[in-house]
């Protein structure tokens, strides 16, 4: 294997990041909205009965952050990665912890592919590749439904043509 | 022994068992009832109360005995088991990880004991068969370990046909350590719990003894609380008892116990990981123990190092390398060469960055942590599952990146804070060494 040329990017020549679907950024942003739709119903009411200003100040603030976690929210869809290659599977998420999962389709003990309502809407599948470490995590989500039994039947495929187990 | 391989006939614990039950659960059951039924009832009535639990207890032992069975049909173990719902689990032995045989102290005296099968994907213990007589234990571990590392070898038709002719052949056992007792004892000593209790005691005495006021639930509070403080080591003193290792034919087997005795047969080849300790108190003595990862066997949580086996409970330098030459052939803790991380680690390490590690040598990749009580974890690249690259904001703001080789059920090995650049040259050394070490089967 190469050696790594670049601190952010590593082996840029031999692996091929996919990126995942942007229509995550929206599953992502309607689920954390319609919690906030809550906060900020429960918040305003209050404000608009006791006309306190600190209630005010809270939905401000309240509001802040939410505009601040939906900019966090797209940049952590974007963030998202996935490469195949020949021997393992390598998975990046993660903006303020990074992390990057190097697992090999040897070790695959069985594939999820699951999706949620919200998901479904959009056309959106998550994937998640198990091993016998609890620790090992590659999931990927907001994958389309084609792209996603693909991914789930090259894996399996892989992980026969493989299979070590432990 | 004297059936063929592929169908064994279903057979029946042991008929003692369901009184061994009543009796463990004696002890339950006056827990449950608990010392104020006792003030309120008297103790002709609670004494009435109790048999009753009791005999109501071992009649559904009885039950539970007569529906019990087990077999062993080709390369699976069958347990049936219930009444009304039905359950039979089969348990493939390609899965599993240890076996072992568990004798409490009651089992003792009548001559039985348990065996306990591990299997990966259990978080606890899978399948305890309780009771059978030990022969039969022994010779049911036997046989499971046999077709366990059959199944490993692509050819079990051909054993399957073959029968008897295969089946078990009494592999000699060679002894290669045993822990004196004495060791074991000062070792315990030599903890926190131990040595701060005469302390405790103390201060409480003096408190007492200004406060001049004895009360009932004072002493017992205190009591109770030195004996909780004590447990740990205690429980480890009659774990660890007697404690002998020897190896047979491929596994580890573990011995010990002074109350309830255990033997666990580790098969080499499902050793995930194994972690050395040194605690601060030991150091004067160079002494330092071994613990075996094993899949399916629930780790301790962490930090606690009570719980789970032992490769060897308490010993010196020399022992540790005798005993890892032999779980882990080729591998000596001494001779690992333990890399520092990055200077740059100080800001996050001020203390301990000297002593964060990590190494990779030709057969394992290896951690080292711990200023005071400091703590080796040796991980085979044949056994990792998975390769992680971390970075958190301050690492990234340095120039840092963790990599962690995970092990199936076990803890992963972790390089710590290394720089990012090396860091991934890591990953990729390590992804490749494990697809390596994957491909050759393991050398023994």
């Amino acid at each position: 294997m190469s050696s790594p040329t670049s601190a952010l990017e590593p082996w840029p020549e031999t692996v091929d990041w996919r990126p995942v679907s942007r229509d995550l950024i929206w599953v992502e942003t309607i689920s954390f909205g319609s919690f906030m739709i809550f906060v900020f119903a429960g918040l305003g009411i209050a404000w608009a009965l006791s006309g306190h200003w600190l209630l005010g100040l809270a939905l401000a603030l309240v509001a802040a952050l939410a505009g601040w976690r939906v900019i966090v929210i797209f940049r952590a869809v974007r963030a998202w990665g996935y490469a195949e290659r020949d021997n393992d599977l390598l998975v990046r998420h993660g903006l303020l912890v990074r992390r990057l999962s190097i697992v090999p389709y040897a070790r695959m003990q069985f594939v999820d592919v699951t999706a949620g309502p919200l998901e479904r809407a959009f056309g959106l599948a998550t994937v998640q590749l198990h091993t016998a470490a609890a620790a090992s995590d590659a999931k990927i989500p907001g994958l389309p439904p084609d792209e996603a039994s693909r991914l789930r039947d090259r894996l399996t495929a892989l992980g026969e043509d493989r299979a070590e187990g432990l | 022994m004297t059936t063929s391989l592929a169908t064994g006939p279903r057979r029946r614990l042991h008929p003692l068992t369901p009184l061994l039950k009543g009796a463990r659960a004696l002890v339950v059951i006056i827990a449950a009832l608990s010392w104020q039924t006792l003030g309120r009832v008297g103790l002709g009535w609670f004494a009435a109360m109790v048999v009753a639990a009791l005999i109501g207890q071992v009649i559904l032992s009885v039950i539970s005995w007569y529906v019990t069975g087990y077999q062993v049909v080709g390369r699976e173990l069958r347990i049936h088991e219930g009444l009304v719902f039905r359950r039979t689990r089969a348990i493939p032995l390609e899965r599993l990880q240890s076996v072992e045989v568990v004798r409490p102290l009651l089992a003792q005296l009548t001559g039985l004991a348990e065996l306990r099968l591990e299997v990966v994907g259990g978080g606890k213990t899978e399948a305890p068969l309780a009771f059978l007589t030990v022969d039969e234990a022994r010779a049911l571990r036997e046989r499971l370990l046999v077709l366990a590392g059959k199944a490993g070898a692509a050819v079990p038709a051909q054993a399957a046909a073959e029968g008897e002719a295969v089946a078990p052949v009494a592999h000699p056992e060679r002894p290669i350590h045993a822990v004196a007792n004495r060791d074991l004892l000062i070792s315990q000593l030599l903890t926190p719990q131990t040595l701060f209790l005469p302390f405790g005691v103390a201060f409480v005495a003096v408190q007492f003894a200004a406060e001049a006021t004895w009360s009932f639930i004072g002493i017992a509070s205190t009591l109770t609380a030195m004996a909780g403080v004590l447990l740990q080591p205690v429980r480890r003193i009659l774990a660890d008892w007697n404690f002998r290792l020897a190896s047979q034919e491929g596994s580890l087997r573990l011995r010990g116990g002074l109350l309830e005795t255990r033997s666990q047969t580790v098969p080499l080849d499902r050793l995930q990981a194994v972690g050395a300790t040194w605690p601060l108190l030991w150091r004067r003595r160079r002494w330092l123990r071994l613990r075996p990862h094993v899949a399916g066997i629930a780790a301790p949580s962490s930090g606690d190092d009570s719980g789970g086996g032992r490769l060897l409970p308490v010993g010196d330098p020399e022992t540790a390398r005798l005993v890892l030459a032999e779980a882990l052939p080729g591998v000596a803790l001494d001779t690992i060469p333990f890399t520092p991380p990055s200077r740059r680690a100080r800001w996050l390490h001020p203390l301990s960055w000297r002593i964060l590690g990590a190494a990779l040598t030709d057969q394992v990749v290896a951690h080292r942590e711990g200023l005071l009580t400091r703590q080796v974890l040796v991980v085979p690249y044949a056994r990792i599952q998975s390769v992680r690259v971390v970075r958190g904001p301050l690492q990234r703001r340095l120039g840092l990146a963790t990599v962690y080789a995970d092990t199936a059920g076990g803890p992963s090995a972790a390089a710590r804070d290394r720089d990012v650049s090396e860091a991934w040259e890591l990953a990729a050394t390590l992804a490749e060494r494990s697809r390596a070490a994957r491909s050759v089967p393991a050398p023994h």
